[in-house]
C-alpha cells in the first residue's frame, strides 16, 4: 500500500482538535515547549519523534493524565481543560497507552468496560450488570475479528498481542470523536498489525474519527496517515502531509535533525515554504 | 479492509506439562476459600478429637467464635487494603479507642450506648480518612502512617483516663443486640439466647458478605482491585485511585471501631489496651492464611474469616488440648509463611500458565 491508497481528506473538514502553545516541565525536566497541533475531523494524524521527544506527555495531556503548565486545549469548538482521565473520555476523547491501561487481575470483559460499566438494580442496590457486559464484550470482539480463548479470563493470561487488541478495542468500543494511540503496534505481529491499521481505516471513513497515531514504523504511517507532526526536543519540527511527502524524505529529515534549526533547513530543502 | 475479514490467529499460549504438585496448586488457585476451608475443618477434626469431644462444645465454640468474629471483621476490613496495595497497622488501637469513647460519654454524660457507639464507629472511620489522606497526599508508606497513628491513638486513650477501664452500663437491647451472651448450659442452642452465644461472630459473618457482595459485584469492587493491580493503568482509564485508598482506610477504621464496641457490649468493659497491636498483626495473619497476598490486586474477605477461625482455633484449641498457651504462637508463625510461600507459588504458577 503506498499513499494513494488513503482516500483524500474533505477539504471542508472542520477542525475538532487544537492544541495551542502547550508546555510541560517535570521539575527541572522541559517536556514540551509551545507544541501546537491542530486536528480536523477524520483525519488521522501522525507524531513522530525520538525517544524523550514528548509525543507521550502531548497525548497524556489530550488524554487529562497530565495537565498543561501553558497553553489551551479547544475541543469541538470550545475550550476545555481535562483535571483527569475521565472528563477527557467525557469529551469522546480515547487514548489507547502505551502501557495498555490494562488490569492484570480483572477479567477482559470488566477492562473492556473499566470505568463505564453497567449497573442492573437489584433490591435497590447498584450493582454491575455482569452478564451484560460479558455479552456485549463478546460481542464486540466477535465484531472486530479479535480472538481471545475467553472474555472470563483475567487479562494478565493473554499474550501482548492480545492485550494490544482488547486496548484498541475498548477504546473504540464507546464511539469516541477522537482517538489516541500511543504504539498501538509495538506487539503485534504483521497478520495484527494489518488488522488494527485496518480498524483505524475503517473507523476514519465509516464514522469520522480522528486520529492522532504515534508509530515508529514509517511505512505504516504512509498507509493510515494524512499528515505528520514530526516532535523534537519538546517542539513540533515538522508539519507535513503525508501526500506530499515520501517515506525516504522524513526519514532524512529525521536522521538530520539533531536541532530544530537543522530540521527547518532540511525540511525546507525537500519542500521549500513547508516551514 | 474491512475489520472482519482478517482474523488474527487464535493464540492457545504457552502449555506447560503439570506434574501432581502443580495440578495439586492449579485446584487451589481456584478454590482459594475452599482449601482454607479443608485447613479449617481438619483443624476441628484434630482439635475435637484431641479434647474429647470438648472442642465443638457449644461453650467452647462461643468463645472461639468469638475471637473469629471479633478477628474477622478486622481481617476481612485488611483484606480491602491489602487488595489496593496497603496495609492499616493503626487498627488495634482503634478498636480500643471507639468503645472507650462510647463507654465514656455514656458515664458522664448519660449518651445512650447506641449514641456512643454511632460516634464511635464515625471516630474509626475519621481516622481511617486520616490514615488515607496522609497515605495518599503525602506519600507516606501506609505501613508507617498507620505505626505513627497507633502509637498516637494508644497514647490518647490511654491518657484519657489514666489508663483506667470503664465499666460501661448495660443498655438493653442494645447489648443484647451487639454481643452480650444471654446463654447458660440450660438453653437451647437454637433458641434467642442459645444465638447470642454467637452474636460476634454473626456480626462479623454479615459484614463479611457485604463485603463479599461490594468486592465482586460492584464498581466500588471493582476500582478497587484495579488501583491495587494497576495504579498508573487505572489512573490512565480514569480510575480515582486515590480515592478508592481513603475510603477503603476509612472501612477499615469503620469495622475495626464495630468490632471494637461489640467487644465492649459483650464484657460490659471498655479497657484502653483491649486491642494490643498484636490483634492487628493476628488480623493480618488471618487474611494471609485465608489467601490474600500483600502485593494487591486480589483478596478474599470469606478466605479472612475462616482464616480468622483458623487463627481463633489455634489460640483457644491448643490450649484446650493441654498444650501451653504459647505454644500456638509456634504453629501461626509456621502456618503465616507456609500461606504466604503458597500463595506466591499459586499466582506465579497460574501466570505462567497461560490458560
Amino acid at each position: 500500500m503506498n499513499s494513494q491508497a488513503i482516500p483524500p481528506l474533505a477539504p471542508d473538514a472542520p477542525t475538532v482538535l487544537e492544541m495551542s502553545n502547550i508546555s510541560k516541565s517535570f521539575g527541572a525536566v522541559t517536556a514540551l515547549v509551545d507544541v501546537s497541533i491542530k486536528l480536523r475531523q477524520g483525519e488521522v494524524l501522525a507524531l513522530v519523534g525520538d525517544n524523550g521527544a514528548g509525543k507521550s506527555t502531548l497525548i497524556k495531556i489530550l488524554s487529562g493524565f497530565h495537565q498543561p503548565d501553558t497553553g489551551t486545549i479547544v475541543s469541538q469548538g470550545k475550550e476545555v481543560r481535562f483535571a483527569s482521565p475521565r472528563d477527557a473520555r467525557a469529551q469522546g476523547i480515547e487514548t489507547v497507552y502505551q502501557d495498555l491501561a490494562l488490569i492484570g487481575d480483572l477479567s477482559v470483559f470488566h477492562n473492556m468496560f473499566l470505568g463505564r460499566e453497567y449497573h442492573k438494580r437489584f433490591l435497590g442496590l447498584n450493582l454491575l450488570d455482569n452478564r451484560k457486559m460479558r455479552e456485549q464484550a463478546q460481542l464486540y470482539l466477535d465484531t472486530l475479528g479479535i480472538t481471545i480463548p475467553s472474555v472470563n479470563s483475567t487479562v494478565d493470561l493473554l499474550s501482548g498481542g492480545q492485550r494490544q487488541c482488547i486496548a484498541v478495542a475498548r477504546s473504540i468500543y464507546s464511539s469516541p470523536k477522537i482517538l489516541v494511540l500511543d504504539e498501538p503496534l509495538a506487539a503485534l505481529g504483521v497478520r495484527e498489525s494489518a488488522h488494527v491499521l485496518g480498524l483505524i481505516q475503517n473507523l476514519r471513513q465509516q464514522r469520522q474519527v480522528s486520529v492522532i497515531l504515534i508509530v515508529h514504523n514509517y511505512n505504516q504511517i504512509f498507509e493510515v496517515c494524512d499528515r505528520i507532526n514530526f516532535l523534537h526536543s519538546g517542539e513540533v519540527a515538522l508539519d507535513a502531509s503525508t501526500a506530499d511527502t515520501s517515506e525516504e524524505e522524513l526519514i532524512r529529515i529525521v536522521k538530520s535533525g539533531l536541532g530544530s534549526r537543522a530540521i527547518d533547513a532540511a525540511a525546507a530543502e525537500v519542500r521549500p515554504g513547508l516551514v | 479492509m474491512p475489520p472482519t475479514e482478517t482474523k488474527p490467529a487464535k493464540k492457545t499460549g504457552v502449555k506447560v506439562p503439570h506434574t501432581m504438585t502443580e495440578r495439586l496448586l492449579i485446584l487451589l488457585s481456584r478454590y482459594r476459600e475452599a482449601s482454607i476451608a479443608v485447613v479449617a475443618i481438619v483443624l476441628v477434626i484434630y482439635f475435637q478429637f484431641g479434647s474429647d469431644g470438648g472442642f465443638l462444645s457449644p461453650q467452647f465454640m462461643s468463645v472461639v467464635l468469638r475471637d473469629t468474629g471479633r478477628l474477622g471483621l478486622i481481617a476481612a476490613a485488611e483484606v480491602m487494603l491489602m487488595i489496593t496495595g496497603e496495609i492499616d497497622l493503626s487498627l488495634s488501637a482503634i478498636f480500643s479507642i471507639a468503645p472507650y469513647v462510647m463507654a465514656l460519654l455514656s458515664v458522664t454524660y448519660g449518651l445512650p450506648l447506641a449514641v456512643g457507639a454511632l460516634i464511635g464507629v464515625l471516630i474509626g472511620i475519621l481516622v481511617g480518612a486520616i490514615n488515607g489522606i496522609i497515605t495518599v497526599r503525602f506519600k507516606v508508606p501506609s505501613l508507617i502512617t498507620t505505626v505513627g497513628m497507633l502509637f498516637f491513638l494508644q497514647g490518647i486513650v490511654v491518657s484519657i483516663y489514666n489508663s483506667q477501664p470503664i465499666v460501661a452500663p448495660v443498655e438493653q437491647p442494645f447489648n443484647a443486640i451487639f454481643g452480650q451472651s444471654l446463654y447458660q448450659p440450660s438453653d437451647a442452642l437454637l433458641s434467642w439466647h442459645g444465638i447470642t452465644a454467637f452474636t460476634p461472630f454473626l456480626w462479623a459473618v454479615v459484614l463479611v458478605l457485604v463485603l463479599a457482595l461490594v468486592l465482586a459485584r460492584t464498581t466500588f469492587g471493582l476500582h478497587t482491585i484495579a488501583t491495587g493491580s494497576n495504579i498508573i493503568g487505572a489512573r490512565e482509564i480514569g480510575v480515582r485511585t486515590d480515592r478508592m485508598k481513603i475510603y477503603n482506610f476509612m472501612i477499615a477504621g469503620g469495622f475495626a471501631a464495630f468490632a471494637g464496641i461489640i467487644n465492649t457490649a459483650q464484657f460490659t468493659s471498655a479497657d484502653p489496651q483491649a486491642g494490643s497491636p498484636f490483634l492487628t498483626l493476628q488480623a493480618i495473619a488471618a487474611a494471609v492464611i485465608g489467601g490474600t497476598s500483600l502485593l494487591g490486586g486480589s483478596g478474599t474477605v470469606i478466605g479472612a474469616l475462616i482464616g480468622a477461625f483458623v487463627v481463633a482455633s489455634l489460640n483457644n484449641g491448643l490450649v484446650m488440648i493441654g498444650a501451653q498457651a504459647t505454644v500456638s504462637d509456634i504453629y501461626l508463625g509456621a502456618a503465616i509463611i507456609a500461606a504466604m510461600i503458597l500463595s506466591i507459588q499459586v499466582d506465579r504458577l497460574r501466570t505462567r500458565r497461560r490458560v
